[in-house]
């Protein structure tokens, strides 16, 4: 994020908006703190969303989503 | 003479109208409101206007004292222009927590993408607004509220009505942006030479 350079981000890149929608209510559920940004046009030109994170708690949001979704990327900012 | 006018057990934005129609004839005001938002909404119009604002607080009332720093009283549409054409002069005005309308759960992701894109452009917009549903989205739960501290300490006016925050039973859980009435966010609107409705 722009305030802070500092942080290490990764975020999951999801085959369409609806998986991005379903996978932002579960991991709210489990109180991760997530958040929704456009791809970076660095990795894709295409009009799309996906799911920022700190690296902190990658481990807890791969294993949740790769339990619940395929095909999902991760990339690190 | 000192003009003084009641806006005691007047909705806002009841006092800042009254207050605004006075300073086109006075040059010295009393006003007496029973809230603090009322207190806060008129502070704000008499120092944009370049009035001296003072008040004090007897019980549940304020007494506010404004007086014009020309004592002829002076055009209020001139020195409004001024202070506006300093920034960039968009605006965002969020009317809902959705993007767009067609499925819900689909704007809510968008708005929330929309709103971090809004901290990469070039220029910032002078002021974001929020109302109604909007309102939502400067709560502190919202998962939006760190691109809105971004933009508010790049110096984006954040304007949330009052009236909504109420309405959705929010209004504990906003920390930024100012508190506003329906004549602070027309006029904004009304000045603004963009207007952005995600």
């Amino acid at each position: 994020m722009n305030c802070n350079t500092d942080t290490l981000y990764f975020v999951a890149l999801f085959p369409s908006v609806s998986h991005v929608m379903k996978a932002e209510k579960l991991l709210i559920a489990e109180n991760l703190p997530i958040k929704i940004i456009p791809v970076p046009k660095i990795i894709s030109s295409d009009c799309g969303v996906c799911i920022r994170f700190n690296f902190d708690i990658s481990d807890r949001i791969k294993l949740i989503l790769d339990q619940n979704f395929e095909g999902i990327e991760y990339r690190q900012l | 003479m000192k003009h003084t006018i009641d806006a005691r057990g007047l909705a806002c934005p009841q006092p800042v109208i009254l207050t605004r129609t006075g300073m086109k004839d006075h040059s010295e005001i009393e006003i007496i409101v029973d809230n603090e938002t009322a207190l806060e909404n008129v502070k704000r119009l008499t120092e944009s206007s370049g009035w001296d604002f003072e008040y004090s607080s007897s019980g549940d009332n304020f007494r506010i004292n404004i007086r014009s720093k020309d004592i002829v009283s002076e055009n209020l549409a001139g020195s409004k222009q001024t202070a506006n054409s300093e920034k960039n002069d968009t605006i965002v005005v969020f009317s809902s927590d959705k993007m767009g309308s067609g499925d819900d759960d689909l704007g809510s992701i968008l708005i929330k993408a929309c709103i971090n894109t809004i901290t990469s452009l070039d220029t910032i917009p002078s002021k974001i607004i929020f109302y109604n549903s909007g309102v939502k989205l400067a709560a502190e739960e919202s998962g939006v509220n760190d691109d809105l501290e971004f933009l508010h300490s790049k110096g984006t006016d954040i304007l949330i009505c009052g009236t909504c925050l109420n309405f959705y039973n929010i209004s504990d859980k906003v920390k930024i942006g100012t508190i506003s009435n329906m004549f602070d966010i027309l006029t904004a609107m009304n000045n603004a030479a963009n207007i952005i409705k995600p």
